[in-house]
């Protein structure tokens, strides 16, 4: 399928690429002073000419510090970065991560299937999952007393866990159609503090773990994996062999590996090398998300990632969410020296949403090599951080409004609940809150932007009472918080990472810099264990391994 | 006396032909349906002892007038075509049935019928919410409460020779004319007890409610009587020959279902939610019973090791109970389903609820059914015993040994001696029988 390759596609740095970008600092030595009161008084017009509406989210970036002018003279950047070729690439499975020479197809993930569809090993990955998913719904998963299952635990970490944790919270009141679901529960940490507490409130007799690595390696997800197993064979001890046939379910791209293990054949899901951890929410890694919604809710989430796919291809660049945004972070970051990023939902279900964003920007965008195995001379990914918008309220919003630092913000919110599901749906001060959300959102990103220019004039106000204004902002407003537009939403946000790690000239499908740290884990526990090899150590790391091997006596 | 009775539920079968039988004319009115259908047929689809030859030599001897083809009962308001209610009018309507009943009795109302019986199962409250509906319309025909209490199974007889009787009711005329109307049936002693409408309608539910409780509650004794290798039919015997006890509703086995008894259980239950006191018992009892219907696959399963893809497995009884062809909430459903989805090829036995059975599978799987019950448990690698008809009491086991492929006999009922059956060569697992 591969037509496209690195050799076809433009030099990264090359005369266009110096001249759009020598455009884009001429431009900020006025568009730097510019403040946004001023730029919304010039121009009525601007949240026309400055939003766009996709896949059922309405993206508003007339509260950042830009103009039509800017976004065009952006867009000739990342023309001369050759943006057009790299999406042709993407989409055509060429190997996009070149320094470990895969392609990255997520996007294949979420195509509707074909005729064909038996052949297709995604479609029949899906229709595995399905299986296992009705199974589990209609109380007919039976552990190895012939027990229904009540609760599945999800162990995984990294992509395996946040991608299926948020998405699996955020659409928590879309109950399946048919069938009871389980009560799921999501364990990561390798320290067993997760674990722990579960395990002494399941019943090992209605419990199904569910195993989740790509690599099937990774020492957190395997260490909580034995735990889990340790247990359920110490609930039944003679039932030994149906204990992993009937408790254990396994999602890898490497089934020798699980077989290895002793998850059961017939109990094991795959992905592929070309699906990066931290973009296999789509695969049937989304187990989780499917028990909570059932399996049309997922491939709802499937069909509105898909729509965002499309739209990412086909839109002219003008039009192109991910592109723009993609767009506005830059110049947020390289031209404005903007170096921090807030993710801020006004909407409790989205609480995991900032850190599965951290993930998804800072673990592909956290890079310094260019495609020529050049360090780059510019910053790449702000630091992201983020919090449910109204918490947030009462914690670092100070520094938001009033400390010395810029922070480019990022609002996301429904603007409608949705139906409601459970005994309080009917709860009319509910609907209020939603509302009171709502205005808290607009406020805030009110305030941020125009500062005292948001509030009556009154010259004699304190200047410690004053807001700067000024912090620019984007506001993403899904129609209603399905699992549609949540699938559209998060394959907006995979787009946009890959659209600046072009204009960044760096590979965002790899994670080198996560590979070492494990490794040198391997050879401190033995420093910890009797002091061996711990004499090669820093003074500090030696000093600190003492210190506990002594109170561990 | 004229008595009009709407409704197509068991009750309203057995009243009806009872009534007719002591030489009442009844008028019989039934929604379209199976019921309705089953009588234009000639048929009876209640199979209770009895009952069908009541109710054709009625229907012949003319004081029984089944009414299923009335145009009137097709209007919006589920209203017979004539405008005269008889003086009394019987409703034992299906228990989601409020709103129609609603409307019966605004008609019985204004015909000035002389007595509303409500006999359907209906939230506590609804007999006084009818009697202060008709009261606001100015109409003065009292309305009493006389709750279904047959036991299916022996509907008939539990009508005609009842051990109690309930009536709510607080309308001193209207006890007089009940009184008359159950004369025949109340003579040896007077079993009928008087009481306030909601009153008799609480009673009626807390009865099916302690009832499923003493069943749950020695399901749970078995599930002990298991890890403590003791034979939970010795203890029943003991503890049901404490008098504080006594012998009835004693039985452990695969869960109890029927159409009336665990319907009972779930409106009492939701009375309790719906007036947010914690029904915290009643909730246990149900799921316990929901368990103990797959307590046979669970035993299956067990045996089997999770290894039961592509076996074969025989069903004998999927009826509720013996006597009937009903099979609503049984254990057999639970089972099949269950055996189902772990593709077991299932086989079913049982002498009347097989068209019940086969209706209900359609659209959802395959099953086999069989008239002979050795051929149901031919190469069969597992004989489970659901329904304790009496014909399945005592097998010829060489025969039984010789068709099954794995001789393992799965008694719900424990209905068997398993030292006996286990002598002949099986591998035997009852309820709560080590």
């Amino acid at each position: 399928m591969t037509t496209s390759t690195l050799q076809n596609l433009p030099p990264h740095d090359d005369e266009a690429t110096r001249a759009a970008d020598q455009a884009l600092r001429d431009h900020v030595g006025q568009a730097g002073e510019w403040h946004l009161a001023d730029l919304f008084a010039d121009d009525p017009n601007r949240f026309d000419t400055l939003s766009l509406h996709a896949g059922g989210v309405l993206a508003d970036f007339s509260k950042q510090r830009l103009t039509a002018e800017t976004l065009e003279k952006l867009r000739a950047l990342a023309g001369a970065r050759g943006l057009d070729a790299w999406i042709r690439c993407l989409f055509e499975g060429g190997e996009v991560n070149w320094t470990e020479g895969r392609a990255a197809m997520h996007w294949r993930l979420r195509q509707p299937a074909r005729d064909d569809g038996e052949q297709d090993p995604v479609q029949a990955q899906l229709l595995r999952m399905e299986r296992i998913v009705k199974r589990i719904l209609s109380g007919q998963w039976r552990g190895c007393e012939g027990d229904a299952i009540t609760d599945v635990v999800n162990v995984g970490v990294g992509g395996s866990d946040l991608g299926p944790l948020m998405a699996s919270v955020a659409l928590h009141e879309n109950q399946p159609p048919e069938g009871r679901r389980p009560r799921v529960h999501f364990v990561s940490s390798m320290d067993g503090s997760q674990i722990a507490p579960l395990l002494d409130e399941l019943n090992p007799a209605t419990t199904l773990i569910v195993v989740s690595s790509k690599s099937f390696t990774t020492v957190d997800t395997l260490s909580n994996a034995a735990t889990a197993r340790y247990w359920l064979e110490k609930a039944f001890p003679d039932r030994n062999g149906a204990v992993l046939r009937c408790h254990f379910v396994g999602i890898s791209a490497k089934p020798e590996r699980m077989s290895e293990w002793g998850i059961h054949g017939d109990n094991q899901l795959l992905f592929w090398d070309w699906v990066g951890g931290r973009y296999s929410l789509w695969s049937a890694i989304g187990l989780p998300i499917a028990l909570t919604i059932g399996m049309d809710g997922f491939r709802e989430l499937l069909a509105g990632a898909n729509e965002m796919d499309r739209h990412f291809q086909d839109a002219p660049w003008e039009r192109n969410m991910p592109v723009l945004l993609g767009l506005v972070d830059v110049w947020n970051l390289n031209f404005l020296n903007i170096t921090a990023r807030a993710v801020l939902p006004y909407d409790g279900r989205l609480k995991h949403w900032p850190s599965y964003v951290e993930q998804l920007e800072m673990e592909s965008n956290g890079k310094s090599v260019d495609r020529d195995g050049q360090l780059v001379d510019y910053h790449t990914c702000p630091v992201i951080w983020g919090e449910v918008g109204p918490n947030a309220q009462h914690a670092f919003y100070q520094l938001l409004h009033q400390g010395t630092r810029p922070v480019a913000c990022e609002f996301i919110a429904a603007a409608r609940h949705g139906r409601r599901q459970g005994s309080s749906a009917e709860l009319q001060p509910l609907e209020e809150q939603h509302i009171l959300t709502l205005a808290n959102c607009l406020a805030q990103s009110r305030l941020l932007a125009l500062g005292d220019r948001a509030l009556a004039e009154d010259d004699d106000t304190p200047t410690y009472k004053r807001y700067r204004g000024n912090q620019p902002s984007t506001t993403l407003l899904l129609d209603e918080l399905t699992p549609r537009h949540l699938g559209a939403l998060v394959a907006l946000y995979e787009h946009k990472v890959f659209v600046q790690a072009v204009l960044w000239g760096i590979n965002p499908f790899d994670q080198w810099g996560v590979e070492m740290g494990k490794k040198i884990a391997t050879d401190m526990i033995q420093v910890l264990g009797n002091g061996d090899g711990g004499d090669g150590l820093d003074a500090s790391t030696r000093a600190l391994a003492r210190y506990v091997r002594e109170r561990q006596a | 006396m004229r008595i009009d009775m709407f409704g197509d539920t068991l009750c309203a079968m057995v009243t009806a032909a009872a009534m007719a039988q002591s030489g009442h004319r009844v008028r019989w009115w039934l929604p379209p349906g199976r019921v309705a259908r089953a009588l234009d047929d000639g048929r009876v689809l209640y199979q209770e002892p009895g009952l069908a030859e009541l109710v054709s030599s009625q229907r012949r001897a003319g004081r029984l007038d089944c009414r299923t083809d009335e145009p009137g009962l097709a209007s919006a308001n589920g209203e017979p075509a004539v405008s005269e209610p008889a003086p009394v009018v019987c409703l034992a309507l299906q228990p989601g049935d409020l709103e129609r009943a609603g409307h019966l009795a605004d008609w019985a109302g204004r015909g000035g019928a002389r007595l509303l019986i409500n006999q359907s199962v209906f939230p506590v409250g609804t007999t006084e919410q009818m009697q202060a509906r008709l009261s606001d319309a100015g109409a003065n025909t009292p309305v009493v409460c006389l709750p279904d209490t047959l036991q299916e199974g022996q509907a008939l007889d539990s009508f005609t020779r009842p051990h109690h009787l309930l009536l709510g009711c607080d309308d001193r005329e209207a006890e007089v004319l009940v009184r008359e109307l159950l004369r025949p049936y109340n003579r040896r002693r007077d079993v009928l007890k008087v009481m306030l409408p909601r009153e008799a309608e609480f009673t009626k539910l807390a009865i099916s409610g302690m009832l499923a409780t003493r069943l749950s509650y020695m399901n749970d004794m078995a599930l002990l009587a298991e890890q403590l290798a003791v034979d939970i039919d010795v203890i029943r015997q003991g503890v049901g020959s404490d008098p504080r006890i006594g012998e009835a509703y004693l039985y452990a086995g695969c869960g109890f279902g029927g159409p009336g008894f665990s319907r009972d259980v779930m409106s009492l239950t939701d009375t309790l939610r719906s007036r947010r006191i914690g029904a915290e018992l009643l909730e246990q009892v149900l799921q316990i019973n929901e368990r103990q219907k797959e307590v046979l696959f669970r035993k299956f399963w067990r045996h089997y090791e999770g290894d039961v893809e592509q076996r074969r497995v025989t069903l004998w009884g999927a009826a509720f109970k013996p006597g009937s062809d009903r099979i609503d909430n049984g254990p057999a459903l639970r089972l099949i389903e269950a055996l189902w989805a772990q593709d077991v090829d299932v086989h079913v036995h049982d002498p009347l609820a097989l068209p019940e059975l086969s209706a209900w599978a359609r659209g959802k799987g395959t099953l086999t059914l069989h008239d002979d019950p050795y051929e149901a448990a031919r190469d069969s690698d597992a004989l489970m015993l659901v329904t304790e008809w009496k014909a399945y009491w005592g097998p010829d086991w060489d025969d039984l040994k010789s068709a099954m492929r794995t001789p393992l006999i799965l008694d719900g009922r424990n209905i068997y001696d398993p030292a006996y059956v286990k002598r002949q060569g099986f591998t035997y697992h009852g309820i709560g029988r080590g």
